[in-house]
């Protein structure tokens, strides 16, 4: 997985393209091909099965009449929003569990439930409770990404060296400053792969939290498309969605999550093998 | 797990620890009773815990629930095993190849990050609402999920366990079945497991969307009727369900292959 990982991600950065890129770059180019030419065979109209040249000029149309790039920035608000406070609470609570054998008596069985309640089994009876629109979306959103974080957190500080944290209080550190200093940086590789996890989540989320409670944004367009039929405004819904993600996951989630390894999982290999 | 096994009368001991995480569900249904009778809010918003059990028990006896409940698993349980049984051999044949691996990573991890939800819209154009959409959404999932996990997982084996086989005189059949298949099947079972994961939203997702019958359908369809206790209904059941097939499909899944091969991630 890692190896995986770091390869693909290296390779994001070159400038010059590998082989790999050449022969990828070649498999985008056979599907485009592949679906021009099953347009040619199926000769259906255009609603039904919509070719690259009709999804092309959605696309552009969508861009003139400005509807894509604000649709755009309702989704990235919506998303950063809810990321944003999913991973504070699940840092927090995964802080609080993990470092409480209380809290984790107390609070651990009735996370796994309510882990198991899937988000898109809540955005029924947020829309009943709160209506369409911007709150529900952010609810559901941070509902995905709270569980996956306050998950790895948990691991991440179950697994924190005790050594450590007795060096750190035998120098007299207060209790802040082994949380400060030991336990979330030791913490903080898993955090952020719980983030990445949380992140994609998230994302799916915010494609259905869309279609069923927004007047706007990615999602909504999917399925604005359909109820119109403008099937080719629905296929440039989701190839810009799959673009979006493909670009969040591989030019941010990644890096930073390869990054922190790097810094202060690095920090904690060198502790083990002392 | 094994200690209870050897000791039968651990179970019927009271165990504190089990005590105290019970007291947040209490918690929970006592906010959820009083909440109507302390401030105002409507029973059509929120509906005490008694109509919903009695709801459930109306369901149940009448059948209709079961059925609901029918409708969904056997849709999951068809559409995991087709998306599976196409994506593993599919993805072990891809990553054999390196040229074709290369040329199908960037298509499959496209593939991978639209499959799901975003593929109702268009379902509903090609299938029409009902069965079709549901189904051909779910496999969708699961097979872009799978697959791109079992690529991954052959191509991060090593060279060096190929040469390594090869030099002992391996076969091609050899090498695929005592290197690659073992090599890939951390990341295998991975894509089995997000692929679950991502299915079962899917699944009740889709049945919200275009569905006609099944779990998720009976809640979002509940919300026009204002039946609120059927949406709560299905939101609890939705959660049961889960933790049903994590615990009886997937960790015995896990434990014996982490006996048989010893794999620990």
């Amino acid at each position: 997985m890692t190896d995986a990982t770091y390869a693909s991600g290296a390779s994001a950065f070159s400038f010059r393209p590998t082989r790999a890129q050449i022969r990828g770059a070649f498999g985008v180019f056979v599907v485009f091909a592949l679906w021009q030419i099953s347009v040619w065979i199926i000769a259906l109209p255009p609603y039904f099965y919509p070719g690259p040249s009709e999804v092309a000029g959605a696309f552009v149309d969508l861009i003139q009449k400005g509807i894509l790039p604000s649709y755009l920035l309702d989704s990235a608000s919506r998303y950063m929003a809810g990321v944003s406070t999913g991973l504070c609470l699940g840092i927090a609570f995964g802080l609080l569990i993990g470092l409480s054998r209380f809290w984790s008596r107390l609070l651990g069985p009735i996370i796994n439930f309510f882990y198991a309640i899937v988000e898109v089994a809540w955005i029924p009876l947020l829309v009943m409770w709160i209506g369409y629109g911007f709150d529900t979306i952010l609810i559901a959103i941070s509902y995905v990404v709270f569980f996956p974080v306050l998950y790895n957190t948990l691991t991440g500080v179950q697994t924190v060296q005790k050594v450590l944290v007795n060096a750190m209080q035998t120098l007299g550190a207060s209790r802040m400053q082994v949380l400060t200093s030991v336990i979330l940086p030791s913490a903080l590789p898993n955090i952020i792969t719980g983030f990445r996890v949380g992140a994609g989540f998230a994302f799916r989320g915010l494609i259905f939290a869309e279609m069923i409670a927004a007047g706007s944004g990615i999602g909504f367009l999917i399925f604005d498309g359909a109820a119109t039929r403008q099937t080719d405004r629905v296929v440039v819904g989701m190839i810009v969605m799959g673009l979006l993600w493909l670009a969040l996951d591989r030019l941010f989630l990644r890096p930073i999550e390869r990054a922190t390894i790097e810094r202060w999982g690095l920090v904690r290999a060198k502790g083990e093998s002392a | 797990m094994t200690s209870q096994a050897a000791n039968p009368f651990a179970m019927s001991r009271i165990d504190p620890v089990a005590m105290a995480g019970v007291l947040p569900f209490l918690a929970v249904l006592a906010a959820w009773a009083f909440a109507p009778t302390l401030s105002d809010i409507p029973t059509y918003k929120l509906p005490a815990p008694t109509i919903v059990w009695e709801t459930f028990v109306e369901m149940t006896l009448d059948g209709s629930l079961l059925w609901e409940i029918w409708a969904s698993l056997q849709r999951l349980a068809v559409g995991y095993l087709l998306g599976n049984l196409i994506a593993i051999p599919l993805g072990v044949a891809i990553a054999l190849n390196r040229a074709v691996a290369e040329t199908m990573t960037p298509v499959l991890s496209f593939f991978q990050s639209i499959a799901g939800i975003a593929w109702v819209p268009l379902a509903i154009i090609w299938f029409g609402v009902g069965e079709g959409s549901v189904l051909f959404v779910i496999a969708n999932t699961i097979f872009f999920a799978s697959i791109y996990s079992t690529v991954i997982g052959v191509q991060s084996i090593p060279q060096v366990l190929y040469r390594a086989a090869l030099c002992h005189g391996a076969s091609r059949w050899d090498i695929i079945t005592s290197v690659v298949i073992p090599g890939a099947l951390v990341q295998i079972l991975v894509g089995l497991r997000t692929s679950m994961a991502y299915g079962w939203r899917a699944l009740v997702a889709a049945e919200m969307i275009a569905g006609t019958n099944g779990i998720g359908y009976m809640t979002l369809e509940a919300v026009q009727w204002y039946q609120t206790e059927i949406v709560i209904l299905g939101m609890i059941l939705i959660g049961v369900l889960w933790l049903a097939l994590d615990f009886l499909v997937f960790r015995p899944i896990e434990r014996v292959t982490v006996r048989r091969w010893g794999l620990l991630s």
